[in-house]
């Protein structure tokens, strides 16, 4: 039994149509036949203690308590990137084949307190690094609705496991797009929240000014409402937004589908000719129908968004080069034998992280040279002043706009392998979805549609200004809402 | 800029990041990272005379923890948390090759 929402999911519960525990076997059960490869590891009986005690609780009051747990008896997938105390944790990579981590990490404290279960840890990029989901240690992930193509990465575990059923909904991460892009091939919703919306402790350091957990779902209010549990402060974070965090859910059903004085930024950079033609053709009928459901659209520029990827390649090499200095194979992780008769310390640390991965050695060994002496003024420090520049295009077109909408990607999912011996074409899949991770800025992936033949799904960008999650998420529901009720009028 | 990366510099790079490459490594990285190099030449267009730099999109640290200890417990085994999983340990230290 399969649920678009965690509403759905609770009325079930309260008309006694199903229980935790019968929820939590279905998707053990999809696991078990799945041949996605989207799970690292099944945590059985930890999600099967967790529905029991849910079941008992549901037997008690009759009812969820949703008031109390607003997530009850919701079974959900983490990114292998985020720790769940006594559980492995990989990263997808051989250096943390065998880590257990003495400590879970705040989002998914937060989720479980809430009453969400753990159905397992989903594969991913190694380190979060990727686009295709093909650099894991663990093996590619298959595409949740069509074999052979790429889900995309780096949380592509998380969004095939949405996708095809193995979950209710999960949790990706987004350094550069690696929530969105996934979420906009496998045809789910995939938030990145602002940065410092969702503490990070607890998540494998990738590049810390720009990493951010979010939600992956199968609708815009899930999204709104995993966020709202894990949003808030946290001490063991030392980068977070101040103050209390917005009811992200409260107004996301009241507001209706009015889209009447929206200012909606097109922004041409976004729109532009490398965009596949199908994809193109589909994205601009949806912006009609936003222009006809009575928002005004408002054509815009961010003229250094052809900057992000390099941008984006020197800064966040630089900060993975120094956190993944930390995997040396001392302290946790995977020390081969080999490395106990090494002649010195120094080629002990080298034959440890001699298991990383190709990719993961390629953006180490960029960012050691941006940040090396004699070159840091010329690539980290250059980075980041356009960085300022990309920043500042958003500030000055959000004074003409409320949101803007786009592409996620020139092209839809891909076939595993296209790109995979061609690091700069992979990166440059990314070039529309960095500026936001540069920027701070919230924004989300919204399924659309399908195109051609081969009903390949595509999602459309939403982008909102920093700290403004709230609007973000209200615009895409009633985006969602006024796609879903066209398609059914098409229908008719 | 610099454009193009020899396997001297590599070698270099590779010494500072604690990584060891294999000569096939060697050529490739400097062939792969060089036309990323290549690639990103185009930040040199970008006037950015007095542009502060931004490291980050909120402004710096925004809380700092108080310094105080936590008390950790062993398990059942008698092992802390912190070394329980650790590739090699000795009177709870993590062990590594001698330095002097």
């Amino acid at each position: 039994m399969r649920h678009l929402s965690i509403q759905e999911l609770h009325q079930d519960y309260n008309n006694g149509v199903t229980t935790p525990s019968q929820v939590v076997e279905g998707y053990l059960g999809s696991i078990r036949k799945s041949h996605h490869n989207a799970y690292i590891s099944v945590l059985e009986k930890r999600v099967r203690e967790q529905a029991i005690r849910a079941d008992l609780e549901l037997k008690k009051t009759g009812k969820v308590p949703s008031d109390r747990l607003p997530l009850f008896g919701v079974p959900m997938a983490y990114k292998d990137l985020l720790t769940v105390k006594g559980e492995r944790t990989t990263a997808a990579s051989k250096m943390l084949e065998n880590y257990i981590p003495p400590y879970t990490a705040t989002c998914i404290a937060r989720l479980e307190e809430a009453g969400a279960l753990g159905l397992g840890k989903v594969n991913l990029d190694e380190f979060a690094m990727g686009g295709s989901n093909e650099n894991s240690a663990f093996g590619p992930v298959d595409h949740p609705t069509h074999a052979g193509f790429t889900p995309g990465g780096s949380s592509g575990g998380s969004a095939t496991a949405v996708g095809a059923d193995l979950c209710h909904a999960s949790l990706g991460s987004d350094t550069g797009g690696s929530i969105r892009l996934p979420a906009h091939f496998c045809g789910i919703v995939g938030f990145k929240p602002s940065y410092g919306r969702i503490s990070r402790h607890g998540v494998i350091a990738f590049a810390s000014s720009l990493d951010q957990v979010g939600p992956m779902t199968k609708s815009v209010y899930d999204a709104a409402l995993l966020t709202e549990v894990m949003a808030g402060e946290d001490i063991k974070d030392s980068a977070m937004i101040a103050g209390q965090s917005p009811k992200f859910t409260q107004d996301l059903f009241k507001q209706g589908i009015d889209l009447r004085g929206v200012r909606v930024g097109v922004p041409k950079e976004y729109w532009g000719d490398g965009l596949d033609p199908d994809m193109s053709r589909v994205l601009r009928e949806r912006l009609k129908q936003i222009k006809e459901a009575g928002a005004t659209l408002v054509e815009v520029s961010l003229p250094h968004t052809k900057y992000s990827v390099s941008v984006y390649y020197l800064v966040a090499v630089s900060e993975a080069s120094s956190n993944l200095s930390r995997m040396d194979g001392m302290r946790f992780g995977v020390r081969p034998a080999q490395a106990d008769m090494a002649s010195s310390l120094e080629e002990q640390y080298q034959i440890s992280r001699s298991l990383f991965g190709s990719e993961v050695k390629r953006r180490i060994l960029l960012g050691t040279f941006a940040l090396s002496s004699g070159y840091y003024d010329a690539y980290y420090k250059r980075a980041c002043q356009v960085r300022r520049l990309i920043a500042q295009d958003f500030d000055s077109v959000f004074t003409k706009c409320d949101v803007l909408v786009g592409a996620i990607s020139a092209t839809p999912a891909f076939k595993r392998t296209e790109k995979e011996q061609d690091p700069l074409k992979l990166y440059l899949n990314d070039i529309l979805t960095i500026p936001a991770n540069l920027a701070g800025l919230p924004a989300l992936s919204l399924p659309v549609g399908t195109i051609r033949s081969e009903k390949l799904p595509i999602g459309l960008h939403v982008i909102a200004p920093r700290e403004r999650d709230e609007s973000l998420l209200q615009f895409a529901q009633s985006l969602e809402t006024l796609f879903q009720n066209a398609s059914q009028l098409g229908r008719k | 800029m610099s454009a193009t990366l020899n396997s001297d510099v590599t070698r270099k790079i590779a010494t500072l990041a604690r990584l060891k490459l294999t000569d096939e490594e060697v050529v490739r990285y400097s062939s792969q990272m060089s036309q990323v190099l290549g690639y990103i030449e185009q930040l040199k267009e970008v006037q950015v005379t007095g542009v502060e730099p931004m490291v980050q999109a909120l402004p710096g640290c925004t809380h700092t923890r108080p310094d105080e200890a936590h008390p950790v417990e062993r398990d059942a085994e008698g092992h802390l948390p912190t070394t329980k999983h650790a590739p090699s340990v000795l009177h709870d230290s993590f062990k590594v090759h001698g330095i002097l």
